[in-house]
């Protein structure tokens, strides 16, 4: 404590845009954080439960608090939170070029996630600090977050991040040395631990569960506000077992708050006749291996390992995955993101560094001539839209951390204003998307939807024209008795509502559930209608032949609905 | 006429096809000509085990030097060996790298020859119906798998409107495929 502070530990910091910079020897946060909630009269546990309530818990015995209170039309922040560069092996560009791409393409936060690994650990993690430093000063208008892609042990890759602060390299680089996946499955001779088989191996789990809960910690001991953690690609090897989405959130409520909605690399399927990859969008043409979950197999109806509609099957499955977590009253949020390694009709190529003893491939090279890759410049096609307080690092990571965020491509919305409310006794000023609310039994509610019409072209050069949306429900039924669970039979689409040809600006749909005798759930999708089954879902994307721009999908996250 | 099973040591970091290629390669004196792997997941971490159907005399200390791992002929209830074997001659699981027909589909052919040509019992479309005229565009990779006593070669749309089987020789690897 000998860092001395002087001021009024009750008022609320202000977060400026580039405020609290890895090297900003200032920045007293972490420890004003831990005065603040000492002052509050909050231990570590008491901290634990302010943050437990911030996640909403279900079923529990404590007075309805709505969640996520709606307050009219709040901002959304456009972002993606999974970007890689040069301090990538199969990555390619420079820090200041990803920012600037997202910037031009209208986002306003980033986060720079390049793989974890032996040699990312040993120089990469260092080496990218002071470049992302340089293009937060280069844009003052981009949040640029210091981020990592995670191997999760045990199971696939998430995004983990933290603000600025000055610990947060410190505790990225632990966090990395001592958890990631890569890390602990190599063998001690070629640099790492050597302590597991395989990075996807299932004597991984318990590290994933440990690494969260040291986040956690981190966050519990003031060291740094927040930290996040998003799986990516969920479905793609099918490595992300039932029990481990449910492990890491119980593990990490704080932290461990969703996963990859749509994955990234949109571009792959672009049909070879029409300059593209031909692969399969999102590279997702894999099948089961000795480390995927035996439940998720094709079969004559479905292929997990396949999108649909670009969307990752664990989300675009109505009553899938994703429902089964959100049925037990679980939040767990999606977004969508490019994961850009390489993007599609660019001219560059990587660089010559030798990333295994650098940690860098260098500077790309860039050829002239336009390359035939998979992914799209961030912001390009895939958006993460936030609702937040302020354009800030911390309240931006709040926003997401609450499950304010909508995963949208192609600019099919520009934005979506969601009130759910009790008409009756209960929450009547209600909430909004990844909120709670609660309703006497018996009583009604009502849904309120606004959404707003993309007001300009995509990047495709086309306004896209949203055809329909779709409310989902199901009810909430608790913790599930089997945490490999991953269907939820009782969620349904409840209404679909078709958007007027003509219709511009913003348009309103209105649904309301008539005597509500249990907790439930409701989520929103919409579609450009080019591409459904006949019961309106999203169509497996065909290897080499997915025009992305003509099967646009919007997912909105849950509201839950507490009846008292 | 016997049914083995074994636990081979396998490389990291490669691919199923080049997996395949070496368990191929390690039977190559083997008189076998129906192979499978399988996922044992008993043990606290999941291993790849293999069946095979074999019609002759077997050196099982050789074959179990050149799989890197143990070899049971017999079937003895509690080894990861001798579930592959089983699970192998049962057709319960597994996924088939070698069978009679093989070599002869390795170019575009009706869903019905593929049938009517090899040990494959079914072809099995996902989400679409498979008529007997369908064609299947093999790409020179076929891995039908085992399901209640039946060998099924699942298919998918494909470009061109053909169909192609789920298993891709040479899926997407990222990062090279270390993770």
């Amino acid at each position: 404590m000998s860092h001395h502070h002087p001021h009024d530990h009750s008022h609320e910091h202000h977060h400026e845009e580039v405020e609290g910079s890895w090297r900003d020897s200032g920045d007293d946060r972490p420890l004003s954080v831990a005065r603040r909630r000492f002052l509050a009269g909050l231990g570590a546990a008491g901290v634990a439960t302010t943050l437990g309530a911030t996640a909403a818990h279900a079923h529990d015995d404590r007075p309805a608090t709505p969640v996520n209170p709606w307050r009219g039309r709040g901002r959304w922040y456009a972002g993606d939170h999974h970007i890689h560069t040069k301090y990538s092996s199969d990555g390619q560009y420079e820090v200041a070029q990803q920012v600037a791409k997202a910037r031009e393409h209208g986002l306003d936060w980033v986060v720079i996630t390049d793989h974890g690994g032996v040699a990312h650990e040993k120089f990469s993690v260092d080496l990218v600090a002071p470049d992302i430093e340089q293009a937060r000063k280069s844009h003052r208008d981009v949040l640029v977050y210091q981020g990592l892609e995670w191997n999760i042990p045990g199971a696939e890759h998430a995004t983990v991040f933290l603000p600025p602060g000055r610990s947060t390299v410190d505790i990225l680089r632990a966090f990395e040395a001592a958890y990631d996946g890569g890390v602990l499955s190599t063998p001690v001779d070629r640099g790492g631990k050597g302590v597991l088989t395989r990075s996807t191996s299932a004597d991984g789990e318990p590290y994933a569960l440990a690494a969260l809960r040291y986040l956690e910690s981190q966050v519990l001991s003031g060291r740094t506000e927040i930290a996040l953690m998003f799986a990516n690609h969920p479905a793609r090897r099918g490595v992300d077992s039932p029990h481990e989405f449910r492990g890491w959130r119980d593990a990490a409520p704080g932290v461990a708050v969703g996963m990859e909605g749509a994955p990234g690399h949109q571009a792959a399927g672009i049909k070879t006749a029409d300059g593209g990859r031909g692969g399969a969008r999102g590279y997702y043409d894999g099948s089961p291996n000795q480390d995927s979950f035996p439940g998720f197999a094709p079969t004559a109806t479905e292929n997990p390992y396949r999108t649909y509609g670009g969307f990752d099957w664990m989300t675009a499955k109505v009553g899938g995955l994703w429902d089964s977590l959100l049925a037990e009253g679980r939040p767990w949020w999606v977004t969508a993101t490019s994961d850009a390694h390489q993007v599609h009709q660019d001219t560059h190529k990587p660089g010559v560094g030798n990333h295994n003893e650098t940690g860098t491939r260098g500077a790309p090279v860039d050829t002239g001539a336009p390359q035939v890759y998979g992914d799209y410049w961030p912001g390009y096609y895939s958006s993460t839209l936030v609702g937040a307080n302020s354009k800030s690092y911390v309240d931006l990571m709040r926003g997401m951390q609450g499950g304010k965020v909508v995963a949208v491509h192609g600019r099919l919305v520009d934005g979506l204003d969601l009130r759910v409310r009790s008409l009756g006794e209960g929450d009547n000023r209600g909430v909004t998307i990844g909120g709670r609310t609660f309703v006497r039994r018996g009583d009604d509610v009502e849904v309120v939807i606004e959404v707003d019409l993309a007001r300009a072209a995509n990047f495709a050069g086309v306004v896209p024209r949203l055809a329909k949306v779709d409310l989902i429900a199901g009810p909430v039924t608790g913790p599930a008795v089997d945490r490999d669970a991953f269907s939820a039979p009782a969620t349904k689409v409840v209404k679909s509502f078709e958007v007027n040809r003509t219709a511009r600006g913003t348009v309103k749909f209105t649904h309301t559930f008539r005597g509500v005798e249990g907790a439930f759930y409701l989520r929103l999708r919409g579609s450009d209608g080019n591409r459904s089954t006949s019961d309106g879902n999203p169509v497996m994307d065909v290897i080499g032949d997915a025009d992305p721009w003509a099967d646009l999908w919007f997912y909105a996250n849950p509201v839950f609905v507490d009846v008292v | 006429m016997s049914w083995l099973g074994a636990v081979p040591t396998l490389p990291g970091g490669h691919g199923a096809a080049h997996v395949d290629a070496l368990l191929l390669a390690a039977l190559d004196d083997v008189p076998a000509g129906f192979v499978c792997t399988h996922t044992d997941r008993l043990g606290p971490v999941a291993v790849t085990t293999l069946s095979a159907h074999v019609t002759g005399e077997v050196d099982v200390d050789r074959l179990s030097a050149a799989l890197g791992g143990p070899v049971a002929v017999d079937v003895d209830p509690d080894s990861p060996a001798s579930r592959a074997a089983r699970a192998g001659r049962e057709r319960t699981d597994g996924r088939c790298i070698r069978f009679p027909g093989q070599s002869a589909l390795t170019g575009t052919h009706p869903a019905a020859e593929v049938v009517a040509g090899s040990a494959i019992d079914r072809v099995v479309g996902i989400g679409v119906p498979v008529a007997p005229t369908d064609l299947v565009e093999t790409l020179g990779f076929l891995r039908p798998v085992c399901q209640d006593g039946e060998l099924v070669l699942l298919v998918e749309p494909a470009v061109g409107g053909v169909l192609r089987p789920v298993e891709a020789e040479s899926p997407h690897e990222c990062c090279g495929g270390g993770h």
